[in-house]
């Protein structure tokens, strides 16, 4: 497996990989739901985390094959020591390529990026019904900093 | 208005009956009952020493009841025929009917249980709790991929064998007649490419026997209402919340990743198993030209197959099989679920391995080889041969023994008498209760 910065070229993998995490948020939680028109949105999304410098955009390829990616940025933190926190805001591995450490990767990968860029802190955002995402990151020693609570009543 | 029914109709024919018999099986004794006096033996004060004998070794139990021969047809009625969900009462009927041909085909005594349960939890406890009384389970009718879950819990869990016949009994069915189809038309398979249209119960139990059996799940696709299954495709993380097995599946199946419907699927392949939806037009003549020269394509959708087999025939299609008995090839788990049990029962197995039913598809499949001969519209032996199950049995049994699974050991001659004698005593039975009246004959 190879990773590496995204070009414009992955910006329709990726941009699949991306409506994925979304799909799979739904599958756990209605509050979810996905858009119908997903996907060019996916793709602006993604193309629009190309070329910043407080954005990054990896993806894993095994042969020409793009079998993950991973978004994420720097924010600052205008209260709070550690002040600046390397942020993902999607992270997808095609679901073939689980549990063989890939992930791990992936995310140490990204982890390091994100600190070069300054990141003191490194943070995930996932839906706390996303059973698989919480367990992939509580097993990395990742916890829970921030809750979020929700209704539409 | 609905047309009235011809008078030889089936279904009218089992509204009239069914009222009539009030019940297709029912208990008979097994021990003669000279005077009053031998319920001192049957019954209390005697029967305390077989209790205490069995309390200090429950294995007993298998020897001094009638466990040992007893089967429970349990069904939460979730998925009957192809009526659906028409919940337990409504399951009654056919699990007496099966219990019927477990008795007449098997010598089992099959005991029809639909049972109303909230969650597969409920029933699995509820299976787990009939273990005592019991020499086997048979689950039917049960929704997917609820049946999966279901009978894999309860084969760990349970040291009886639990059988799902819509999973395993007609996956062996269709492997006793893949053999042989695949040796008419020159083919091993190991190297043949199988496409599975349709990923219920059947299908998905069929696979996972292929595999064992030694096919490579790389030269194997499987279709579904969307398409050809595959590692990509936009619905695998739904599926590795909701259906693990299929999850799986789509991961080890398809080494060529095909993506697309049912014709790229068929595209240059051997077989075409379809278990999917009533036919006549699921699969069409393209798709069979689309597959490689001599063909095979098994239409297991009851009553209409998904193609009828003169039209797979003309398409090219070289061995056609269904479901049906008014047409050649009959792929029916009535073929085997008797044999399986007496076979099972016979050397008190703990449980039903896939080799196990692998074996019983050899024997299956050539039962006929060695007797009229196999051939292109003759791939399978057909229920009337009542020996085919003495042999499928003994088949069993002995597969049972080797795989270390049977509480008692018999020698395949002693097997092979064993079960003729339970197969023939019910038929026997059948005729002297006929004879004498006690089961009359139907109203006129």
């Amino acid at each position: 497996m190879k990773i590496r910065h995204a070009a414009v070229d992955d910006v329709p993998a990726a941009a699949d990989l991306i409506v994925r995490t979304k799909r799979l948020n739904n599958e756990f939680d209605p509050f979810f739901a996905v858009v119908s028109d997903v996907k060019p949105r996916a793709e602006r999304y993604v193309k629009d985390s190309l070329g910043k410098s407080d954005r990054l955009l990896l993806v894993a390829s095994v042969g020409p094959k793009i079998v993950g990616v991973v978004r994420a940025e720097i924010r600052e933190r205008l209260f709070y020591e550690p002040s600046i926190e390397g942020f993902i805001t999607d992270f997808y591995v095609l679901p073939e390529y689980r549990r063989k450490a890939l992930g791990n990767q992936i995310l140490q990968r990204a982890s390091s990026e994100l600190k070069g860029m300054g990141a003191q802190l490194i943070v995930a955002e996932v839906p706390s019904q996303n059973e698989i995402a919480v367990r992939f990151y509580t097993k990395l020693k990742f916890r829970s900093i921030v809750q979020h609570f929700g209704t539409s009543r | 208005m609905a047309k009235p029914r011809r008078k030889d109709d089936p279904s009218e024919k089992a509204m009239e009956y069914s009222k009539f018999y009030g019940g297709k099986v029912g208990f008979a004794p097994k021990v003669p009952v000279r005077s009053l006096n031998d319920f001192s033996i049957w019954y209390t004060p005697g029967v305390a020493a077989v209790s205490k004998a069995i309390q200090a070794d429950p294995e007993l139990s298998f020897e001094y009841t009638g466990r040992w021969n007893t089967v429970a047809i349990v069904t939460d009625g979730t998925r009957v025929l192809g009526l659906g969900n028409i919940g337990p009462e409504g399951a009654m009927p056919v699990m007496e009917g099966k219990a019927l041909i477990y008795n007449y085909l098997g010598g089992v005594n099959a005991i029809p249980l639909p049972v109303r349960v909230g969650d597969e939890e409920e029933l699995i406890s509820f299976v787990k709790a009939l273990e005592p009384s019991l020499g086997g389970v048979n689950l039917e009718d049960i929704e997917s991929p609820k049946c999966f879950e279901v009978l894999e819990r309860l084969r760990s869990e349970m040291s009886i064998p639990v059988w799902h016949d819509d999973q395993q009994g007609t996956a062996g069915v269709i492997l006793a007649a893949l053999f042989n189809a695949l040796e008419l038309t020159g083919r091993e398979l190991k190297g043949t490419r199988i496409v599975f249209l349709g990923t219920g119960a059947a299908n998905m139990a069929a696979e996972k026997l292929l595999k064992e059996a030694g096919a490579d799940p790389k030269d194997i696709t499987m279709v579904d209402s969307k398409g050809i299954l595959h590692a990509e495709r936009e619905d695998m993380d739904q599926l590795s919340l909701r259906n693990k097995w299929k999850y799986q599946v789509a991961i080890e199946t398809n080494g060529d990743r095909r993506t697309g419907r049912l014709r790229d699927a068929l595209a240059g392949a051997d077989v075409l198993v379809a278990a999917s939806a009533q036919g006549p037009d699921v699969v069409k003549r393209d798709d069979i030209m689309a597959m490689k020269g001599r063909a095979i394509a098994f239409f297991l959708a009851n009553p209409v197959p998904e193609m009828l087999p003169p039209d797979a025939v003309a398409a090219g299609a070289e061995i056609v099989a269904t479901g049906r008995s008014d047409y050649p090839n009959q792929v029916n788990n009535s073929l085997l679920f008797p044999a399986i049990f007496r076979g099972a029962l016979d050397v008190r197995a703990k449980t039903i391995t896939d080799r196990m039913v692998i074996d019983a598809a050899h024997e299956l499949a050539d039962f006929d080889k060695e007797r009229k001969g196999i051939s292109k519209t003759h791939i399978l032996p057909t229920m009337v041969e009542w020996e085919v199950y003495v042999r499928v049995a003994t088949a069993v049994g002995q597969s049972a023994i080797k795989e270390g699974q049977a509480r008692k050991s018999l020698s395949r001659k002693e097997a092979l008498h064993h079960a003729a004698l339970m197969i023939r005593h019910a038929r026997t039975t059948m005729g002297v209760l006929r004879r004498s009246g006690v089961i009359p004959g139907p109203p006129a």
